[in-house]
């Protein structure tokens, strides 16, 4: 593209926005509502995965023993699983230790156990950590099988839940993204359709002494992704403010709440919405253009 | 320069508007397209703009074929037509200068030759020094120059011109056939489709005539042979 042509793009991109002064500001609102949404669905669906991971990953393995099983046995298994591969400790919880810990964390509540009298319910157990993450999953399965073990728990319940929210939380997000990119495009390209009829006469004068369609095009394309930008940098101004705020927050209330940090996950963020609302505008203006374009 | 063999259009909705058209136009040829209203005169000039295709025959435009061509050459052909309209249709926010210069720029014409060239069409026109005016305050006789200095400003093979003097008394109307004459005589071929009898039958140049569709006659040196 040549520099006088690009000269001649931007001005005409300017004169236009200026033009539909109220449709361009309603415009970027739009896309910039949308984005919003949309960034804001991410970053939730994104930290629920993160939670879901981080749990699954601090989760020890309880393994539970069967009630028959003889001292050797225990014994055997110990050093069965502590050879296993990718197993980082095994530590043995007698049935009595085990009580003493859910006296522990029944507090007030201990006396509930009264009922029990001096049976003591709960098994032998091993508690098992894994040298990464991703093999708790592995490792828990393996464990099981070995006979003498009752089952092998890692909180699967707490984390699978989770998983089953994100889910859903992501299908409701894309549902609603869907509808909100419709608006966003219905929108835009009713914007640019305002410039294209503005401009009809210039558009029929630029055919008939023979411009190309895409030098037709570029100044309605920009156009629309200069709304769709303009929308995004305000969704990204919007979501890194809210994000640091709500952040803020939730350190202050739970510390240890496993947010993904703000750096660098904002700048992909931005970076994300950015380009969705450049890419929805370079398509409204392709749908308001197309059938322009044809004859 | 122009080659029809055949050429049929019937429209979507059942319209014969021309019917077995076969017609050479040569480098450097003036022709009158002359006809009732309806006769297919416009399908006839749309057809040489490539606004419609033939629904069958063979048509060639300085060596483009505008059956087959692809979409993305038809601005190629264009650039080789310069076209003159009855209402001129000249862009009321640029000045005579800018809307002249405007054909050069969406072609993506060298910007050095920008001031030359509109300066040489304005002295075809001989409109140089009203340069900065806007169309609104020109007559309708110098807005056709305007329009016409734009046709040829990219210096194109064939100018095609539909009624140019359809909307000028008949004084003004013989100051644009002169720079018609002139650009002819230069080595442009001229189309141009008129009512304009005395015009016609002044000049003693090739007429061609449409009637239903049909050619009905194509005489070297034709008068308009229809009463007003």
């Amino acid at each position: 593209m040549k520099i006088r042509t690009s000269e001649y793009f931007i001005r005409e991109v300017f004169f236009s926005l200026k033009r539909n002064n109220w449709m361009s500001v309603a415009s970027i609102a739009t896309v910039a509502v949308s984005l919003f949404i949309l960034g804001m669905f991410l970053i939730i669906v994104m930290n629920m995965n993160r939670m879901a991971s981080s749990l699954e990953s601090q989760v020890q393995i309880s393994v539970y023993l069967k009630e028959d099983i003889s001292k050797q046995d225990v014994k055997d298994l110990q050093d069965d699983l502590q050879n296993m591969q990718g197993i980082a400790s095994v530590t043995f919880v007698g049935k009595e230790k085990a009580m003493e810990r859910f006296k522990e964390r029944l507090g007030d509540q201990k006396f509930l156990l009264d009922a029990l009298g001096d049976t003591n319910p709960l098994p032998d157990s091993f508690e098992v950590t894994v040298k990464q993450p991703e093999l708790v999953k592995t490792a828990a399965a393996a464990i099981s099988n070995y006979s003498g073990v009752e089952s092998a728990k890692y909180g699967q319940d707490v984390v699978e839940h989770l998983f089953d929210i994100t889910r859903l939380i992501r299908i409701f997000g894309l549902a609603l993204m869907a509808v909100l990119a419709g608006a966003t495009l219905f929108i835009i390209s009713n914007t640019i359709r305002l410039t294209v009829f503005a401009r009809r006469k210039e558009i029929a004068i630029m055919k008939y002494v023979g411009a190309t369609d895409w030098f037709i095009r570029w100044p309605f394309l920009l156009e629309g992704i200069v709304l769709g930008c303009g929308g995004g940098i305000i969704a990204a101004l919007a979501l890194r403010s809210a994000y640091g705020m709500i952040a803020a927050k939730i350190y202050n209330t739970l510390a240890y709440f496993p947010l993904i940090p703000t750096y660098p996950f904002l700048n992909y963020i931005s970076l994300t919405i950015l380009l969705s609302g450049m890419i929805i505008g370079a398509l409204g203006s392709t749908i308001s253009l197309k059938r322009f374009l044809k004859a | 320069m122009i080659h029809m063999k055949n050429v049929c259009k019937t429209y979507e909705n059942g319209a014969v508007a021309l019917d077995h058209v076969s017609i050479d136009i040569a480098k450097g040829e003036f022709v009158f397209l002359v006809g009732a209203s309806g006769a297919g005169k416009s399908t006839f000039i749309k057809m040489l703009l490539r606004e419609v295709l033939p629904s069958e025959g063979v048509l060639q435009i300085n060596g483009h074929d505008v059956v087959h061509m692809p979409h993305g050459e038809v601005p190629y052909l264009r650039r080789g037509l310069g076209v003159i309209f009855q209402d001129y249709r000249l862009l009321p926010d640029k000045t005579v200068f800018e809307n002249i210069a405007f054909a050069m720029q969406v072609i993506e014409a060298p910007r050095r030759l920008l001031q030359r060239s509109v300066n040489a069409v304005l002295d075809v026109v001989g409109l140089r020094d009203k340069y900065k005016c806007f169309p609104n305050q020109l007559s309708g006789g110098e807005q056709q120059r305007v329009a016409i200095a734009r046709a040829i400003v990219n210096d194109p093979a064939i100018v095609i011109a539909d009624e140019p003097t359809g909307n000028l008394d008949p004084e003004t109307s013989w100051g644009i056939m002169d720079i018609f004459k002139r650009i002819n005589t230069a080595g442009t071929t001229i189309v141009m489709a008129t009512h304009d009898k005395t015009i016609v039958d002044t000049m003693k140049k090739r007429v061609i005539a449409i009637e239903d569709g049909r050619i009905v006659r194509d005489e070297a040196r034709g008068v308009y042979g229809y009463e007003n």
